[in-house]
């Protein structure tokens, strides 16, 4: 079930000073500024799509559409939350996108092929595992798939994925920590 | 399972990958072509590949670099980053490729030349032959083994146990490098051979020159020891897909195949 609270623009609790408003006030004014949001946050969408999704073009195209969309949308931005928030949002509806579409389009990259090379055998059983576990994640709740890949996609700390999602940095700690035991319940580790 | 394992497994999955850095210059450069249209105006994406992604990342960037001139709020700076990031871009290519660089060029009156073909992904193998002052050598790698092939004899000297693959170390290596950390500062333009180049000042003391509209890098002043400045022309640099005739370009056996093999075991430390 979607969580209704993260749909919309957070509320940020104990408002602090966004890091990235700077930045955000000049790209409004000389879009080419949006480059510096974009180089701040590229690994970190590019992370947080990973974790939610598996085949790699795929996760190509959606870190490229999410920055395209949020040059687009800028001037949108209401700047009444963190534009952290804003952006990983975006990636959000992204995701969620791709995976309601019951055979996601499947683009053609340059790169893929590198990955899909057959590896060592460790590489092929570590895939092995994160397809697996990457399966246990789907099933779970959409928020809580979010805050994972917040945590250990976009590799934020606690109180940066507090502001994104409006909450303290205790409760998104707890929030994982009870998310974690449930996918530990879940993830097979016959290995 | 562990916790501890969980998070590991759960990081593991979102690792970075030998492609992000071509996608990353790849997306900059559709943003930078987005932000020359009309605002507001998205079109749907798709990263373009091969010589039409470069060509319209190239003239995307060149279009922010114009717009970027004297007297813009924080023009300059972002131009000159624009025009870094681009010539990084086109020495930056995909996985699984061949680099190709051919450079020339005359030190102490004597010519100079070369010549390496390297793998964009592990092994990484590479060939290289360079010539000085009328004499040529060659030599290959592939990660495990070194070759080095003997003109006169028609031999090729193997030796095994090399102790791990090595990266890409073409001799664009070390300015992709100054690149990337942004230890590199655009000079402006300067005409060679009648061709208007960007050139930039690398924090090792070489300087980089790269055409305006491509971006291939076309020369680079080497300092050297003395305090001399030896000046290398690129002829080449491209990237060639694999395939199973490119790949021999990598591998001096495939170019001397009626050489006579001497093997060796690389001496443990």
């Amino acid at each position: 079930m979607e969580v209704r609270a993260l749909l919309v623009a957070p509320a940020v609790r104990g408002r602090q000073i966004d890091r990235d408003a700077g930045l955000v006030a000049a790209a409004r004014e000389e879009p080419r500024m949006f480059l510096g949001l974009y180089d701040r946050y590229f690994d970190r969408v590019l992370g947080y799509v990973r974790l939610r999704i598996r085949e790699e073009a795929t996760c190509e195209d959606v870190t490229s559409a999410v920055f395209t969309t949020a040059l687009a949308q800028l001037g949108r931005f209401r700047g009444d939350g963190p534009f952290a928030g804003w952006l990983f949002q975006i990636a959000r509806n992204a995701v969620r996108d791709v995976q309601r579409k019951p055979k996601p389009e499947r683009l053609p990259l340059t790169f893929e092929a590198a990955e899909s090379r057959p590896g060592p055998e460790e590489q092929l059983l570590a895939r092995e595992r994160a397809d697996r576990l990457r399966a246990v994640v789907s099933r779970l709740e959409p928020e809580q798939q979010h805050l994972l890949a917040l945590r250990y996609g976009a590799d934020l700390a606690f109180d940066e994925i507090g502001e994104i999602v409006g909450a303290s940095a205790g409760t998104v700690r707890v929030r994982l920590h009870r998310i974690l035991h449930e996918l530990r319940r879940r993830y097979p580790h016959d290995d | 399972m562990t916790t501890e394992e969980l998070e590991r497994d759960l990081r593991a999955m979102a690792e970075p990958r030998e492609s992000d850095e071509s996608m990353r210059y790849a997306t900059r450069a559709r943003l930078s072509e987005q932000m020359v249209e009309r605002p507001g105006r998205l079109r749907s994406f798709r990263i373009a590949t091969g010589v039409a992604a470069a060509a319209a990342a190239a003239a995307a960037l060149l279009g922010v670099a114009l717009l970027g001139g004297p007297g813009g709020s924080g023009g300059p700076s972002t131009a000159d980053a624009a025009i870094v990031h681009q010539a990084l871009r086109a020495l930056t290519g995909p996985a699984n490729m061949i680099v190709h660089v051919k450079e020339d060029g005359v030190q102490n009156g004597r010519p100079i030349a070369l010549e390496w073909w390297q793998e964009t992904s592990p092994p990484y193998a590479l060939r290289m032959i360079k010539g000085w002052g009328g004499q040529s050598h060659e030599g290959a790698a592939d990660g495990t083994t070194r070759f080095q092939y003997d003109a006169h004899t028609n031999t090729i000297l193997k030796t095994t146990g090399a102790k791990s693959p090595q990266p890409l170390v073409d001799p664009m290596a070390g300015v992709r490098r100054q690149l990337a950390k942004g230890d590199a500062q655009v000079a402006g333009t300067t005409t060679i051979d009648g061709r208007t180049l960007y050139k930039i000042e690398l924090s090792t003391g070489v300087i980089a020159y790269f055409d305006t509209t491509t971006y291939r890098p076309m020369y680079l002043d080497n300092p050297q020891g003395d305090g001399s400045v030896v000046r290398t022309r690129v002829v080449a640099y491209e990237e060639l897909p694999m395939t199973s005739e490119t790949e021999h370009l990598v591998s001096i056996t495939a170019q001397h195949p009626d050489a006579r093999i001497q093997t060796r075991t690389a001496p443990s430390k």
